[in-house]
């Protein structure tokens, strides 16, 4: 009779115990757009929203602030000044265009504009008037809104890293 | 001692080890601590990545703790939100909580984490961090309004973030500082019509329309839309909900103000006998209602390809159908002077003829109506004392005097609650009634905008019909006032609100305010954003530019319609203006004498003329005589227009004069400055003195695309 209270007392112990391990909390699955800073409907397909970050919306804000008049079809002032340029301007979106360049050379034709990289001088420089931090961002921007999405260049492997 | 049996030893054997393992479940238990396992997993996680070792380089095992004693922050995320400074872990596809923070513009180590996500810093277990508990009471903000933490130290207004400030700005906007007490919201001289007089505008009938339905205008299926069309923001009279009686009641007591004796102006009989019988009088109003650019303000609705929409502007109120709303005698009158009848109205006194009076108010009287506007409008009658008197409390208790103004009656003080720390609020302090929403401070201001009587069935406040961006702006903007601002032991940490305002005085003035021109344009910070900034307007614009635009105003950027009104003003109030703006509108950086204009010669003008069109080839964003671009203005007159310390100060620097224009500084030399200058001081181009018949209806009716 004693053994079995002894055991009985145990055996509850043991299992109080163990129930006080909680497994871990599942995190839950959060859509990316709500969690998203900002959005920008996919130019080419409304129903397709791309979340943007905090570095990608001041892109976009300074995007439609500066650049869109020439690198978008339709502007919040109406009509493009796009029809009017002669080499006609890329479009933000231009896959063919834009992917094929690297972020450095992105980041130096807004800062120094066409004529330094050997494209139209129409291209002002805009790297005495936006911060780098901010035409980080419209870069940053541009790649979000790419379709089909940008891939960064494979990095090579170190030579140091030891495999 | 005595003997020991076998049964006592097996006992005491099983109890030793049953002891042990009681012993080993207390360390077990903290090895399986969450925190732990997130630390394991992280480990686990580096090992899959190519930067390994730049991963792992700082990693501890042990808690990670940002503590900021000066601004009581103890935020322990990052024990398990270990790679939020590692710029490789920056992608969507690595999974929380690892992922790499987003660049902002605080470190995180200086600021510690929540600042601005809030929830439980100190905590080290998902739930507790994340959710609220009883003892912590300030969940997680949802990312989606994670802009109210930057207005909680910001007070001013940040282009980073638009959702704040458009929540900000409907807060003001639609008025609610009427009621609540909101910090760094100040009550203009008038929220809402006075309606002192509103019984010698309207009739009985229209105002009880009014009250049951604000929006005045339903769709043909009978759908009550926000003004019955697609309109871009909520109207600023809100729906309340009122009873028939209440209705009857308010109806009587307003269609009975008439503190003032309406004196009807009498228009020249002459004029009214030969337009009378004019065919072309509606369309000749028309006409005039387009010149005098009334649409810049007021929006109407049209028609095009089936789909009907307010086009306008919404600085005043929409005037589809106000021919059926005001009497005809009134508008008159209200037309010739508006500040005659509301001091502090923002409709400026244009200077009409009796001519122009005549054929404007006929068109809106006999044209922008609708006979069912007050279909289903009980015959009324004349009313009754009991009414009246039922009106006046309603008038007072149902908060109509805290926007409303009727001389004589004192507005109860601080009418709804105080919403300076509604974002701080715990949700203890909360009261959600019967409502069946989540506990917590978001779905309590949501619920609350949206329909406020499902939290509590006694609340007087209006209900507004939100689209869901404005919610969520407003929400946040809500969520951004905590009260007392925050400090730091070591420093302000408030950004403050820029203070502005502009009071011209003298002749300026009485000018100023009769145009009203702060109602489009801004003035050191103070007035509308319609209209360019003219707080420079001296500096830029040459004083006899100013005069002859005044006068004859047209646009100067080929994509921006003209919304400028024709005033009909007199040549001595456009030198008035002209005068101030060139000796008091002034920058500081436009010396006006660094430029002599004499010095110039052809062979600069050339030069400039060359790095206009080729080196800098400013033709693709500014039009000179008809072909260029269409981002900056037209330059075909800058001769006559800009004066050339302003040219020459804007080619050095943009910014330097209006810090967001989108010109972007470049990089010119002095000479090349100069003669950039030299050759804008060239370009002229002659306006006609006075628009012509024909060519003022082509203009009108083509809106002003420029000249």
């Amino acid at each position: 009779m004693k053994f079995h209270v002894w055991f009985g007392a145990l055996l509850l112990m043991t299992l109080a115990g163990a129930a006080a391990c909680r497994k871990n909390a599942e995190s839950a699955k959060a859509d990316p757009l709500l969690s998203a800073y900002d959005t920008e409907a996919d130019w080419n397909d409304a129903q397709h929203v791309v979340p943007l970050s905090f570095q990608q919306a001041q892109g976009k804000r300074i995007f439609y602030q500066q650049c869109v008049w020439c690198h978008a079809d339709s502007t919040p002032a109406g009509p493009s000044n796009r029809s009017n340029l002669t080499p006609v301007p890329p479009l933000l979106n231009d896959r063919a265009t834009l992917n094929a360049e690297s972020d450095e050379y992105m980041q130096n034709i807004v800062a120094l504009g066409g004529t330094a990289m050997g494209k139209s001088a129409m291209m002002p420089p805009y790297g005495r008037m936006l911060s780098a931090e901010e035409i980080r961002s419209v870069v940053a921007f541009t790649r979000a809104i790419a379709q089909p999405p940008y891939q960064p260049p494979a990095r090579a492997e170190s030579q140091y890293s030891a495999k | 001692m005595g003997k020991l049996t076998n049964r006592t030893r097996l006992v005491l054997a099983v109890s030793s080890v049953m002891f042990l393992a009681v012993l080993a479940i207390s360390p077990f238990k903290d090895f399986r601590r969450e925190w732990k396992q997130y630390k394991h997993s992280y480990l686990r996680f580096a090992q899959t990545r190519p930067d390994t070792k730049k991963l792992v380089a700082d990693y501890r095992p042990d808690i990670d703790q940002i503590w900021l004693p000066g601004m009581n922050v103890v935020d322990r995320c990052t024990t398990c939100h270990y790679g939020i400074t590692q710029a490789s872990l920056a992608d969507q596809s690595v999974p929380q909580p690892f992922r790499a923070h987003p660049p902002i513009p605080h470190n995180v180590r200086d600021w510690g984490c929540t600042i601005c996500h809030r929830g439980q810093g100190p905590a080290t277990e998902v739930a507790e961090a994340h959710k609220s508990t009883l003892a912590w009471e300030q969940p997680i903000l949802p990312t989606r309004f994670i802009q109210a933490s930057c207005g909680t130290c910001h007070y001013a207004d940040l282009p980073q973030t638009p959702q704040l400030t458009r929540g900000r700005a409907l807060l003001a906007g639609l008025n609610c500082q009427g009621c609540h007490r909101l910090p760094g919201v100040e009550r203009p001289a008038m929220l809402a019509p006075d309606l002192t007089n509103v019984g010698t505008k309207v009739s009985r009938e229209w105002i009880y329309k009014w009250l049951k339905e604000p929006r005045t205008i339903v769709d043909k299926d009978g759908n009550v839309t926000v003004n019955g069309y697609e309109a871009e923001d909520e109207p600023r009279m809100p729906k309340f909900r009122l009873t028939e009686t209440e209705l009857r009641g308010l109806s009587a007591y307003l269609s009975v103000q008439k503190a003032k004796a309406f004196v009807s102006y009498k228009l020249d009989a002459r004029v009214v006998a030969a337009w009378t019988k004019n065919p072309e009088l509606a369309s000749q109003g028309e006409l005039r209602f387009r010149q005098m650019f009334c649409s810049t303000c007021h929006s109407l609705a049209v028609t095009r390809a089936g789909e009907t929409k307010l086009i306008g502007g919404d600085i005043g109120p929409e005037l589809t159908k106000v021919g059926s709303k005001v009497n005809p005698d009134w508008l008159i009158t209200w037309l010739r002077d508006p500040q005659g009848y509301l001091p502090h109205t923002r409709m400026p006194r244009y200077g009409w003829s009796d001519e122009d009076l005549f054929k404007v108010t006929r068109y809106i009287a006999t044209k922008l109506t609708d006979p069912d506007l007050l279909t289903g409008v009980p015959q009324l009658g004349q009313p009754r004392e009991d009414e009246i008197q039922l009106g006046r409390r309603l008038f007072l208790e149902k908060g109509c005097a805290s926007c409303h103004v009727i001389e004589g009656l004192n507005p109860q003080k601080d009418f709804g609650p105080d919403l300076s720390a509604i974002g701080g609020k715990n949700t203890s302090e909360l009261e959600f009634g019967a409502s069946k929403i989540p506990h917590n401070l978001v779905s309590y201001i949501q619920a609350k905008l949206q329909d406020p009587a499902s939290v509590n069935p006694a609340a007087r406040m209006p209900q507004y019909n939100w689209n869901q961006p404005d919610l969520d702006a407003i929400t946040t903007a809500l969520l951004s006032m905590k009260g007392a601002p925050p400090t730091s032991a070591l420093q302000n940490l408030v950004v403050p609100r820029k203070e502005v305002d502009f009071h011209p005085t003298g002749a300026f003035e009485e000018v100023y305010e009769r145009y009203k021109c702060y109602s489009c344009h801004k003035f050191n910070g103070y007035g509308g954003d319609l209209a360019p900034d003219l707080t420079y307007e001296g500096s830029r614009a040459q004083r006899q530019w100013i005069v002859d635009f005044l006068k004859n105003p047209q646009t100067l950027r080929p994509t921006v319609v003209l919304r400028m009104p024709q005033f009909n003003m007199s040549g001595r109030d456009a030198a008035t203006l002209a005068d101030y703006m060139t000796m008091v509108l002034q920058h500081p950086a436009a010396n006006p004498t660094a430029v002599d204009a004499k010095q110039f010669t052809l062979a600069m003008v050339a030069l400039g003329k060359q790095l206009y069109e080729v080196k800098y080839q400013c033709q693709s964003c500014h039009t000179i005589g008809g072909t260029g671009g269409y981002v900056g203005p037209n330059l075909s007159n800058a001769g006559d227009w800009l004066t050339p310390a302003w040219i020459e100060a804007w080619l050095r620097n943009p910014q330097a004069l209006v810090p967001d224009t989108i010109e972007p500084r470049r990089n010119f030399t002095a000479d090349e400055v100069r003669a950039l200058t030299a050759y804008l001081t060239t370009l002229r181009q002659s306006i006609k003195p006075q628009k012509t018949a024909s060519t003022t209806a082509k203009h009108a009716a083509t809106q002003g695309a420029g000249r």
